[in-house]
């Protein structure tokens, strides 16, 4: 029984039970749970457990292989470290839902069948809206609702995707799934949706960062990369995630640029980072899906830190507007050498994180001859390097001094920063380590004269390119607006467009009906002008309409069954 | 120890970044290394899959450009783009 | 013959019997405690025969002792067993429930009387379904349509009155209008047993009279099952209704509706007839679909919560008219499984708004505000009972909707099952009104701190909500059970 015992089981039982304790057992446990469901994944062999039969469908409610090891250690990894972050945060219903929301996606990232996923893939949704609901004010309820249904939405498609897929296999087994068939289709755009593909990725920037402090750090790390595992593991191969990836590293540092709050910056720069683990999809050789593999393992890494110091500065100088902040470094100096290991990971600097897992998917493109998609990736590269790398770190902490004088991030968040930016490190200066529990084995030495000084060079133009930009007066300022997005389809056209539904289908049935009565009622006015009184029939009493259409069934089904 | 004392110092301590001067340094630093970095090109055999990678500089020149490129259409994009922050509301 | 024997009629005597006892003794609680004992002896007849006849042999039973088809027969298989279940059980909890609630809203004078017309509508449903004749059917039809009537114009608000005579008006046509299909068969083949009625219509079926006795009863039918657009009588009815009377004919009366369509078109007429030489599959999917979604529709935009869920009532009578209307084994589980689940679900849902009619008075939206906290149990029902509705796994609304939707993929129907789906997020909308009402917004100032129900309505409520998880975890007995009564009916048509 122990030796199957599935780790998502652990986060979600146990963060459900968690209430029920005292509240310093509760903080521990929040720790504990992680590293217990840790422990139970390590001690797992590879293969299939869990097998139940439900009505008449056989589910493999765990399958461990070296890829999905990848993911469920990572996200155990977030689990720990996104709890430590949280240490100081008292509110029970963010506890719960953190540990059960790890707990799903490590759940659905197990799933070895259709059904499986989708009950997980739901779990991460709705537990995961409370992360936002928690911040407790309008905006982010709002924000929190157009989440949840889109969240909900995506596991509609998947549940219809998988039922058309054993309608025509007779087998809910998830493994490649391909896009030859509707089913297939359908559970694409599921996990499109959940992934950020472009227009159906706004429900990440409008979300994320409404959530509370440590809502959005814990968000960062599981709901996307979940989604990537399950492209990686349905659709390795598929030409067009190429194109869709490209576009999802290019099209959203535009935006990043213009953002103001500098959470949504991150999100914007999530998003670019989601590209280029959907080309290594697309690409699909072994090389590409260790890239894809490698660079979630360590964006999840480094994209928690750079959240963890925005959620610093939110929590103690109570804004991350861009405009509103400056010169922190002189009070938060922890927080910001943190958040700037956070820059160079992500900017892929030698010897961080990034440098080791983005290149094995540039290579693994160049390799397959995409010179095109190649040059739109190193665009997004210098281009997170310019958003993330330097506007972050820049705005927040240094350019002109805002003159905000607060607190250094609490102890908790320091050492959960710290831990991360140690990883974070480890990984870009011992990239063996990584390399080793990808999903192929790995030839690959990242470290080459040619690779280290094209991406120094790379990186510091783009440096220059800001420093000139901001010097000349050049730079576009930060200011307070809303940039549209695809979202504005569903804020604002489709409430418009569902409105005029409303009033439609009542004016529709109101003139139906009428006109159903009027017409009958002048074929009795005429048959009883001689006869009765008129008054009988004239009455508009509303039993009368549905009289009339008892007629109108009967008339009409006469017909047809005479005819 | 933060103390009342220690936050009064802190507002009223000059930091080295406070001073345009430094800050120029830094600047000219950066273009020192920058220049350091095209000058390197010379120095190694560049491995490359693409013919365009063994240009002379590419990868300087292209982060630049592009840098320049993506932030002036971005400043363009928010002619577009930009609502007031309370637009949703 | 041993009382084993005589569980067909025990059914449907137990209630018939305790009516006039409930008016003899005429006091609140006596009234409620026959009610409830005949209840609950009717439920224990009832899972005894679907133990009997859950090897596959129906039962047969002679009413004195006249061999069929000369006399009146009662005839209990899978499928009468089944409905016969759910309208038994449904109505122990509904007076179960009914204690505390019906002291509240009916006149103590009246309560004995509407515990006995309770009774006769209860035991009127059950005859329906345990009748071999179609005669008979008819007759328990208007002996539980006319006990609604009563029961439904007892409600607190005026306007139950108006609704009851609408109601009363619309039945009665109904009524006619399987009286005269009846009896367009009769003329037709001289008997009204339904096995003899099934073996004797396809010789005669290319007759006009046949297809006119057809018309009259499919729109008969139809009326009494409210399907789109027939259910007119149905969102007043319900509403106005008190409470326990909403929450038993919700979750019975149409259900039984659509079981007489399924035991009239499928087992007398035949599929072949009924969904192949009539055009009904075609109306049936048609109607099904245009109610499923134009109901839903409205359900989004009610204020009235009672009138919310018997909007989605009629709603999810378009599903079941879809799975019937596919014409296929997988289509008729998929229909017969929703009368069960539906009932489960609407059960729970109208009983737990019932507990908040007892506690705040009044079901609109805006009574809902803050019921999270003021009624934490009752409005944690309304959530699980809404998910089912939905469709949410693992509760069993998800399993009607994977039989349905299977159901229209086996036919390559793809455009329906997205409409099954579309259908489904409007129950999200509406649902979320609930959710969101009783937990996003605040109490309104004024009102007095309402506290949880009596554990006598939280029971039925939280069995129902159990039942509505369990079955969709443990499908085997609905899904065998509706499977087997599928087969059943598809399979005697072909």
């Amino acid at each position: 029984m122990t030796e199957s015992l599935n780790p998502a089981l652990i986060l979600i039982l146990g963060g459900a039970l968690l209430p029920l304790a005292p509240d310093a057992v509760r903080r521990w446990g929040t720790l504990a749970l992680p590293v217990l469901a840790l422990l139970a994944l390590l001690s797992l062999p590879f293969g299939e457990y869990g097998q139940i039969r439900v009505f008449g469908y056989a589910l493999v409610t765990l399958r461990l292989d070296s890829l999905s090891f990848v993911f469920a250690l990572i996200f155990h990894i977030a689990a720990f470290l996104t709890a430590l972050y949280a240490w100081h945060v008292r509110d029970t219903v963010q506890q719960v839902a953190a540990l059960v929301y790890g707990g799903a996606a490590i759940g659905a990232v197990l799933a070895g069948d259709l059904i499986t996923l989708f009950v997980f893939w739901e779990l991460t949704a709705i537990s995961s809206v409370f992360l936002i609901l928690a911040r407790g004010t309008e905006r982010a309820f709002r924000a929190a609702m157009r989440y949840l249904i889109i969240q909900v939405g995506s596991g509609v498609l998947l549940l219809a995707g998988a039922v058309i897929k054993v309608q025509a296999t007779g087998s809910l087994a998830f493994d490649y799934v391909g896009l030859d068939s509707p089913g297939g289709l359908l559970i694409f755009v599921a996990f499109g949706i959940k992934c950020a593909f472009p227009l159906l990725h706004n429900w990440l920037q409008d979300a994320y960062p409404e959530a509370t402090v440590t809502g959005t750090v814990v968000l960062s790390a599981f709901t996307t990369k979940l989604a990537v595992y399950a492209l990686a593991r349905g659709y390795p191969g598929t030409d067009m995630l190429i194109t869709i990836g490209a576009v999802m590293t290019a099209f959203p540092i535009f935006y990043a640029v213009i953002e103001n709050d500098l959470r949504r910056v991150l999100a914007y720069s999530l998003n670019n980072q989601l590209g280029f683990m959907v080309v290594g999809i697309g690409v699909g050789t072994e090389l590409a899906l260790n890239g894809t593999a490698a660079h979630a393992f360590s964006h999840i890494l480094y994209k928690a830190l750079l959240f963890m110091s925005m959620g610093a500065v939110l929590l103690r100088a109570g804004t991350v507007n861009g405009s509103d902040l400056g010169g922190l470094y002189k009070s938060m100096p922890y927080t910001t050498a943190f958040c700037i290991v956070g820059a160079a990971s992500i900017s892929a600097f030698p010897l961080f994180s990034g440098f080791i897992s983005k290149s094995l998917i540039l290579t693994a493109v160049a390799a397959e001859h995409h010179w095109f998609v190649w040059l739109v990736l190193l665009f997004a590269s210098a281009g997170v390097f310019h958003h993330s790398g330097i506007k972050i770190p820049y705005f927040a902490f240094y350019a002109h001094d805002s003159g905000i004088r607060c607190e250094e991030a609490p102890k908790n968040m320091l050492l959960a920063m710290g831990l991360t930016a140690f990883l974070c490190i480890a990984i870009g200066v011992f990239p063996d380590t990584l390399y080793a529990i990808l999903p192929y084995a790995v030839d690959y030495e990242p470290y080459t004269t040619t690779h280290v000084i094209t991406q120094l060079q790379l990186l510091m133009f783009s440096a220059l390119a800001f420093t000139v930009l901001v010097r000349t007066g050049l730079y576009p300022p930060e200011l307070h607006s809303v940039n549209l997005d695809a979202d504005w389809s569903y804020r604002r056209l489709l409430p418009m467009a569902f409105r005029h539904l409303g009033s439609w289908h009542q004016r529709l049935t109101d003139r139906v009906t009428r006109t159903a009565s009027n017409s009958l009622r002048a074929v009795f006015d005429n048959l009883y002008q001689h006869h009765g009184p008129q008054g009988m029939l004239a009455r508009d009493w509303p039993t009368g309409s549905m009289v009339i259409w008892v007629a109108v069934l009967l008339g009409f089904s006469l017909l047809l069954y005479y005819l | 120890m933060p103390g009342p004392t220690d936050d009064k110092d802190r507002t009223k301590k000059t930091y080295w970044l406070d001073q345009r001067r430094n800050v120029d340094r830094l600047v000219y630093g950066l273009v020192a290394i920058c220049g350091l970095l095209v000058v390197a090109d010379l120095f190694y055999h560049k491995h490359t899959h693409f013919a365009f990678e063994g240009w002379f500089g590419f990868f300087a020149g292209f982060g630049f450009v592009m840098c320049v490129i993506l932030v002036l259409l971005a400043k363009e994009m928010r002619k577009i783009v930009k609502r007031d922050e309370d637009y949703y509301d | 013959m041993s009382l084993l024997d005589h569980l067909p009629v025990l059914v449907v005597l137990l209630p018939l019997m305790s009516a006039p006892l409930c008016v003899l003794v005429d006091r609140p609680f006596a009234g409620w405690l026959i009610a409830l004992v005949a209840s609950l002896l009717s439920f224990a007849s009832a899972i005894g025969l679907l133990l009997q006849v859950g090897g596959g042999d129906a039962i047969s039973y002679q009413l004195g002792g006249w061999a069929p088809p000369w006399g009146i027969e009662y005839r209990i298989d899978l499928l009468s067993a089944f409905v016969l279940l759910i309208v038994t059980g449904i109505a122990s909890l509904v007076m179960l429930f009914a204690r505390h609630s019906v002291t509240a809203e009916i006149p103590e004078g009246r309560i004995a009387r509407f515990y006995a017309a309770l009774l006769l509508a209860f035991a009127g449903l059950a005859g329906i379904v345990a009748t071999g004749d179609a005669f008979n059917v008819f007759v328990f039809l208007e002996i539980s349509s006319l006990a609604s009537y009563a029961v439904i114009s007892m409600g607190r608000d005026r306007r139950a009155l108006n609704a009851a005579f609408e109601y009363l008006i619309m039945g009665t046509i109904g009524a006619t209008f399987i009286l005269i299909g009846i009896g367009f068969l009769y003329m037709m083949t001289g008997t009204l047993n339904m096995l003899d009625l099934a073996a004797r219509l396809p010789e005669v079926a290319d007759t006009r009279t046949v297809r006119a006795g057809f018309a009259f009863l499919t729109v008969g039918i139809g009326l009494k099952l409210a399907m789109f657009p027939l259910h007119l009588w149905l969102p007043n009815a319900y509403a106005y209704a008190p409470s326990a009377v909403t929450a038993f004919l919700a979750a019975t009366a149409t259900k039984v509706a659509v079981y007489v369509l399924l035991r009239f078109t499928l087992e007398i007429f035949g599929a072949e007839f009924s969904l192949g030489a009539m055009p009904l599959d075609l109306i049936l999917m048609a109607l099904g679909l245009i109610g499923m979604l134009s109901a839903s529709l409205v359900a989004v935009f009610q204020h009235n919560v009672k009138r919310l869920l018997a909007y989605s009532s009629v709603a999810q009578i378009g599903y079941m008219l879809l799975g019937i209307g596919l014409a296929s084994t997988t289509g008729a589980t998929a229909a017969i499984l929703h009368i069960f689940n539906h009932a489960l679900m609407k059960g729970a849902l109208f009983l737990a708004v019932g507990a908040v009619a007892y506690r705040i008075g009044a079901v609109t939206l805006r009574d809902f505000a803050g019921l999270g906290q003021r009624m934490p149990w009752t409005t944690a029902a309304i959530v699980l009972g809404g998910l089912s509705l939905i469709g949410v796994p693992p509760t069993v609304g998800f399993i009607s909707k994977w039989y349905l939707v299977l159901g229209t993929l086996e036919q390559g129907l793809w455009p329906v099952a997205a409409l099954v789906l579309i259908g489904s997020l409007l129950a999200v909308l509406y649902i979320w009104k609930l959710v969101e009402a009783a937990y996003f917004e605040p109490a309104p100032a004024g009102a007095d701190t309402a506290h949880e129900a009596p554990w006598s309505m939280l029971l039925p409520i939280w069995l129902l909500v159990g039942a509505n998880l369990y079955f969709g975890i443990d499908t085997d007995i609905p899904v065998g059970v509706a499977t087997q009564a599928a087969d059943a009916l598809i399979g005697s048509g072909r």
